[in-house]
């Protein structure tokens, strides 16, 4: 079963580490994504700009109506994503635990995929033959 | 450039349209979905399940924390996410709008990515 991970950050502190201090903590995950990559368990993954690059679109009285900033303001707010194949929900949660260990703080989002019938019939599912 | 499209609807209205309907509103992006995809311009997407079968998990004292449900409780919910390729964020706009010519409404957050050397990101 595939699950989305959603990591949401503080991104005010995250940015006031600086790019060497980010740099690091991002490293910190790499073995973690090398193990996993191997058996097939990551799938991929980025990170987001901050939510201040960020944009909505919604259609609002048959007109489209596009704001700056992001759907929701959150307390922290979505940094990254990875895509991850568990065999069930305890596995990705140990995964996430994995990612959620770095030396600096987030909170981990688990959504399992929705396979088959879903928005995006043709769409190519991340990690799948395109 | 890639950017993330983050798709919010109100999943209670939406799980009251039943199967039929559902697949009924979802087919009229196929067009959409095809054109993106010989472009190019589609890489990846999946809906998700209702955030009924979500999990958060956090850290609190270097203790796991494991609670049901989404990190943040929203009045629409994330239904779904689209990977795009784009030449800008005007570009992204625009395919987003297509999207939300459905005839059930939904929300889109575009956001750019930041790709990790070593990473897939798709």
């Amino acid at each position: 079963m595939r699950y989305l991970l959603l990591a949401y950050i503080d991104e005010k502190a995250w940015a006031e580490l600086g790019e060497a201090e980010q740099s690091r903590v991002r490293a910190e995950s790499q073995p973690h994504v090398q193990n996993l990559s191997k058996t097939g368990r990551f799938i991929s993954g980025a990170g987001l700009r901050p939510t201040s690059t960020a944009v909505t679109v919604k259609v609002e009285g048959g007109k489209r109506l596009v704001t700056d900033g992001p759907f929701a303001e959150t307390r922290e707010q979505l940094g990254g994503y990875a895509l991850i194949d568990a065999n069930d929900l305890d596995e990705a949660i140990g995964i996430a635990g994995l990612f959620a260990q770095r030396s600096f703080p987030a909170t981990i989002e688990i959504r399992p995929l929705m396979d088959g019938a879903g928005a995006h019939p043709d769409a190519p599912v991340q990690g799948e033959a395109r | 450039m890639k950017y993330m499209l983050l798709t919010y609807l109100d999943e209670k209205a939406w799980g009251e349209l039943g199967e039929t309907e559902q697949e009924r509103v979802i087919s009229e992006c196929n067009p959409h979905i095809e054109n993106l995809l010989k472009n190019g311009k589609l890489l990846a997407g999946a809906p998700l399940h209702p955030t009924s079968t979500a999990t958060t998990l956090r850290l609190q004292d270097g203790k796991r924390l494991v609670t049901d449900g989404p990190f943040a409780e929203t009045r629409e919910q994330l239904g779904g996410y689209t990977l795009l390729e784009a030449d800008n964020l005007d570009e992204a706009i625009a395919i987003a709008g297509k999207f939300l010519g459905r005839s059930f409404p939904t929300a889109i957050e575009i956001r750019p990515i930041r790709d990790f050397p070593g990473t897939p990101s798709h």
